[in-house]
């Protein structure tokens, strides 16, 4: 079977909160690009776990070709270490703008695994940790017809169906789907599978398939575009409670919190 | 030039009153109707809720359509919003963003060939429409120009905005919106539900929260004793989730449970960014840590700096002392 996962270059987002908290975030002259070249990139980890999703189905038995597939210009790290740990086949998509939003980041992938042909999975991120906006696994899901299970830890494939347990607010719960689907994954996975010394090395030498939005034939699929961003304003305003034991730093705190009602 | 409707679409799975994060939607949706010069719209799908028509009224809704549905899967949503939207094409379709909606928002946007912004927290209407969402976990705003002139499909976070009633209420006109949603196959099977007996986080009034303060797993108890003695419930952060310190139905967060209670006290807890977009809202924070410059403390109304394995165990004597007096 054939499964595509779906992965983003990201800015590192534990820096960029690092940067934040300190108020020294920048922004670039543009208005809207975080510009900060100590902060690195790295692959947004939603995604890396996805890939360890499609790694684990191989494990469990599942004959599968991996490919791993990326919008963007010159993303050769992030496909590399995707081959590192067991990704048979990478490609980058390389749009006409390289401030692609997410309806055209969707055609391109789309129209890449139609060209390809049937998938039997698409996996991905439940988010990219830049723009926090999971819409593309669903903008693809609607474009190939498939259906979307989203917030998922873990498949099995049971047959031509698959079994996927989703993370919900209530917790965890168990869907059947039939056929292909795109599922996206949650940081409830569990932590990615690192390369051996050896597979890093043998990544070195595989290159990355190139292909353009115009080998696609996608264009016209823009609907937004970021035109600023900016860091909010937080308004400290905090009372802090002493004393001398924290016996009656309790104390204190829970007669502040009845004085202001915030208790009852 | 489309039309200037702004349309708050709405699940309602259960019958029951309306949640106030629809009056929160219907109320950024009336200002942003007013703007574009057009009607601000409401369309439930599934049990209406109750009070429905006087919220309406409340929030100055011009039309409240109504479409019964059996069930509520994604696909019965789309199908339902593809319809609604060929019969009065509104110009900005409101989603409150919540677990299922991340889901029909986007597909239905895909469906129609709109696009789609997620997390907002503002909308601001003028040469074109712009929509300010949440982005890197909180840490920044980005702010998205919609293209063109065609529908807008806009998923709001919970408390983009306070619910406010119109300076004077309307007369809602009732609209039955009929669709044939019976040829409508869900695509996804549930074979084991969730189990969500039990009151649920986003509607605690008292959350005691923790975090990698604790030091280790065992020390959590302490969390769960302190949310008893207050009558609230226990949450946590991402990172002692991850290492399983409690379960995911506890998690705070941006990819957690997006909670709003009167009181949230995090204990041993930094105040990452994606952490606050889950208790921000709180009425009051009450934060102990031990480094003084944690960010916690930014977004705290009280805070003590201390060591949370010294202090939790006071504040459950504390907590208990109060209750029985």
């Amino acid at each position: 079977m054939k499964i595509y996962v779906f992965v983003k270059r990201v800015l590192d987002p534990d820096a960029v909160n690092n940067y934040a908290l300190v108020g020294k975030l920048e922004i670039g002259a543009d208005g809207r690009s975080l510009t900060q070249t100590a902060i690195p990139d790295l692959m947004n980890a939603y995604d890396e776990q996805a890939l360890e999703v499609a790694l684990r189905l191989r494990d469990a038995g599942t004959e599968c070709t991996i490919h791993v597939v990326t919008v963007g210009a010159d993303r050769t790290a992030i496909l590399r270490h995707a081959a590192s740990i067991g990704a048979d086949e990478i490609s980058e998509i390389v749009p006409e703008d390289p401030e692609v939003d997410v309806h055209t980041t969707a055609a391109l992938l789309a129209a890449f695994v139609r060209q390809k042909g049937t998938p039997d999975l698409v996996l991905c991120g439940r988010q990219a940790s830049d723009d926090d906006q999971g819409v593309v696994p669903a903008l693809v899901a609607e474009a190939l017809g498939l259906p979307l299970v989203n917030v998922a830890k873990a498949i099995e494939k049971h047959g031509d169906s698959y079994r996927v347990t989703r993370v919900t607010p209530d917790g965890d719960e168990i869907v059947a789907v039939e056929g292909a689907a795109v599922v996206t994954l949650s940081n409830e996975v569990g932590d990615p599978r690192y390369p051996t010394a050896a597979k890093k090395l043998k990544a070195r030498r595989v290159s990355p398939e190139v292909v353009t939005a115009s080998d696609l034939g996608v264009s016209g699929a823009t609907r937004t575009k970021l035109v600023q961003q900016f860091v909010p304003d937080v308004e400290q305003n905090c009372e802090f409670i002493e004393g001398a034991s924290p016996a009656e730093i309790a104390d204190r705190l829970i007669e502040r919190l009845r004085e202001d009602r915030v208790l009852p | 030039m489309g039309s200037t409707t702004v349309l708050l679409y709405s699940a309602c799975p259960r019958e029951g009153s309306t949640p106030e994060e629809a009056r929160s939607a219907l109320t950024l949706g009336r200002a942003t109707a007013a703007s574009l010069g057009g009607d601000l719209e409401w369309f439930l799908l599934g049990a209406k809720p109750s009070d429905a028509e006087a919220i309406a009224a409340e929030q100055g809704v011009a039309r409240l359509h109504h479409c019964a549905a059996p069930e509520l899967g994604a696909d019965t949503q789309v199908a339902a919003l593809e319809a609604f939207c060929a019969a009065h094409a509104p110009r900005i379709i409101l989603f409150c963003q919540d677990f299922d909606s991340r889901v029909v928002a986007p597909r239905l946007a895909g469906r129609l060939g709109a696009g789609v912004v997620m997390n907002a927290v503002a909308i601001e209407t003028g040469e074109a429409l712009r929509v300010t969402a949440s982005a890197f976990g909180g840490d920044t705003r980005g702010v998205y120009e919609f293209t063109g002139d065609g529908t807008a499909v806009i998923g709001l976070q919970p408390n983009a905005c306070l619910p406010e009633a119109a300076e004077s209420p309307s007369a809602p006109e009732s609209c039955a919106f009929e669709t044939d949603l019976g040829a409508v196959g869900e695509r996804i099977v549930v074979i084991e539900a969730a189990s969500s007996e039990g009151p649920r986080l986003e509607e605690a009034e008292i959350i005691v929260s923790g975090g990698r303060g604790l030091g280790a797993s065992e020390n959590y108890h302490w969390i769960e004793e302190l949310a008893e003695a207050l009558g609230g419930m226990a949450g946590a952060s991402r990172p002692i989730v991850d290492e399983g310190w409690t379960d995911a139905s506890h998690q705070v967060g941006l990819t957690g449970r997006i909670t709003r209670p009167a009181l949230y006290l995090a204990a041993g807890i930094s105040g990452a960014s994606q952490h606050m977009a889950g208790c921000g809202a709180a009425k009051a924070i009450a934060a102990i840590n031990k480094d003084p410059d944690a960010a916690i403390f930014r977004y705290a109304r009280y805070g003590i700096v201390g060591d949370c394995l010294e202090i939790l165990p006071e504040l459950v004597r504390a907590a208990k002392e109060q209750r029985h007096e």
